[in-house]
């Protein structure tokens, strides 16, 4: 039971670490929500401006907001590891690779959690959905998706850090595998604002959930072999 | 375009792609043979 | 050279069930001529996976043996795996155009999945473009490779769900070809194509790996050199 408690103690270090570093004056995560939020503006350009139609394509646009968004915060959040090799360092701890990684995707579900939340406010009011009658699927939904992210992200940031081309990698790489999230989060978040009329909330929300757990197995599992190197 | 045009595009690019892979992989090969061979 | 006769014998079956799916098994009632793409399609399709699991299995199999020729067989699968994954979706969107109408169908579960797969791959070649050493490319390109193979699953099964929302029931369906109890002779040219298109694959599969492999050992001679003449080069200082 010790072990365990080490390698939480260890999830929990690395990610304060990585959100002191954020809140010490990257702004990092600010101009991330700026970026979704311009994001969304432009679907509603690009769709509009029936407001039925954009009302029936929010979700989808929630959705993709989020993800790109989500791109851009967990590389800035490895980014941080760059400096003075620092991720060779965190490597050289005689700590367990899951902590490690369990910390920075706790690091990466905080930030996309605060997107998620940021965004799922920005479609209700630009694109007129009622999200307050369906807060309670549509925090689940949020939640789920920002752990889904995360897990991806922080795996596939942590494998494309010090890559050439790493801008273009990172969202080529994670892009695909998200894809059953998204399908599923999008599905979730329609429903969800419908009311639920063929009841399939409860699974897609299932595939959400699924997705993660296997995700972020699988992060944990190989997330050793990459710190390897 | 009739069906019968896009079946022999379906089967052209296919076994054309086929074909077209093997000859090149096989001159790589020969290639890497040679100077093999030459060290 | 067995790999030799191995060749043989896949290039005549190939050209044979090229000849039965064009000329010899007839049309479709429904679907007429059309239908006859779904032969090299759907062999294509799983030969494509097949490859795909094969370069998985081979990432697992450097990471636990950290054996050079396992990164060899992941490279091979994966190439050969792009090619036959395209071939899939080039096939689909040439039976899609006459059956459907369209050359994309969002409907259709096999179709979305096999083009995330190609988006998957790709991926995985381009990143293994990226690192030049050999052992943490081999490395990092199992681990891609990993997580790609334990996405396609989960992938397959939410499009599914996503296409069962939306039934329609039409005779334009693939599934007429794999159905068990479609007219022998269709089945009979779908394993026929299946088995040609394997076998193809197998022949490949050797041939690029041993280029691979030819690759491999040039790079490494070439390092051991470099190595070498920065050492002589030393005491001329």
């Amino acid at each position: 039971m010790n072990a365990l408690r080490l390698e939480l103690r260890v999830a929990v270090a690395v990610a304060r670490k990585d959100a002191l570093a954020e809140l010490r004056g990257r702004h990092a995560t600010v101009s991330t929500l700026f970026f979704a939020a311009i994001v969304l503006l432009l679907f509603g350009f690009a769709l509009g401006p029936d407001a039925a139609r954009l009302a029936a394509a929010a979700p989808g646009f929630l959705w993709l907001a989020v993800v790109f968004a989500g791109i851009l915060a967990v590389n800035r959040l490895h980014l941080l590891e760059t400096d003075d090799d620092a991720m060779e360092q965190l490597a050289l701890y005689p700590v367990s690779r899951r902590a490690i990684y369990a910390g920075k995707a706790l690091g990466g579900f905080a930030v996309m959690l605060l997107i998620g939340i940021v965004v799922l406010g920005a479609v209700g009011i630009l694109f007129a959905v009622d999200i307050a009658s369906a807060w309670l699927p549509l925090s689940t939904a949020v939640v789920l998706g920002a752990l889904g992210v995360a897990a991806v992200g922080t795996f596939y940031a942590g494998l494309t850090v010090r890559l050439r081309a790493r801008e273009v990698m990172l969202p080529l790489l994670m892009l695909p595998v998200l894809a059953p999230l998204l399908l599923g989060a999008v599905k979730a978040t329609t429903a969800a604002i419908a009311g639920d009329p063929f009841g399939e909330l409860g699974a897609w929300l299932q595939l959400m959930a699924a997705f993660d757990l296997v995700m972020l197995v699988a992060g944990a599992a190989t997330y050793g072999f990459l710190l390897e190197d | 375009m009739t069906d019968a045009a896009f079946v022999i595009s379906a089967y052209a690019v296919i076994i054309g792609g086929l074909a077209l892979y093997s000859a090149v992989l096989w001159r790589r090969l020969s290639a890497a043979r040679r100077d093999d061979e030459a060290r | 050279m067995r790999t030799r006769i191995l060749g043989f014998v896949a290039l005549g079956a190939v050209v044979a069930m090229t000849v039965v799916g064009l000329f010899v098994v007839p049309a479709d009632l429904n679907q007429g001529d059309a239908q006859r793409i779904m032969y090299p399609h759907v062999a294509s399709a799983w030969v494509g996976y097949l490859s795909f699991g094969v370069t998985a299995l081979a990432g697992i199999g450097w990471l636990w043996r950290r054996d050079r020729r396992f990164d060899a067989v992941a490279l091979a699968a994966a190439e050969i795996g792009v090619m036959f994954t395209a071939f899939a979706i080039w096939g689909g969107m040439m039976w899609g155009r006459p059956i459907w109408g369209v050359f994309w169908q969002w409907e259709d579960p096999r179709l979305v999945t096999t083009a995330l797969l190609l988006a998957l791959y790709v991926g995985y070649l381009l990143f293994r473009r990226l690192t030049d050493d050999p052992e943490r490319r081999a490395t990092r390109a199992a681990i891609v490779g990993i997580v790609a193979a334990i996405d396609i699953p989960i992938v397959h099964f939410s499009v599914e769900w996503w296409r069962g929302l939306h039934q329609t029931a039409t005779i334009g369906s693939p599934d007429r070809v794999l159905n068990p109890s479609a007219p022998m002779q269709f089945v009979a040219t779908l394993l026929g194509t299946l088995a040609a298109f394997t076998l193809a694959w197998a022949y490949l599969m050797i041939r690029r790996y041993q280029l691979a492999r030819a690759e491999a050992q040039r790079e490494e001679s070439r390092r051991v050199e470099r190595v070498m003449s920065a050492r002589t080069a030393e005491p001329a200082r």
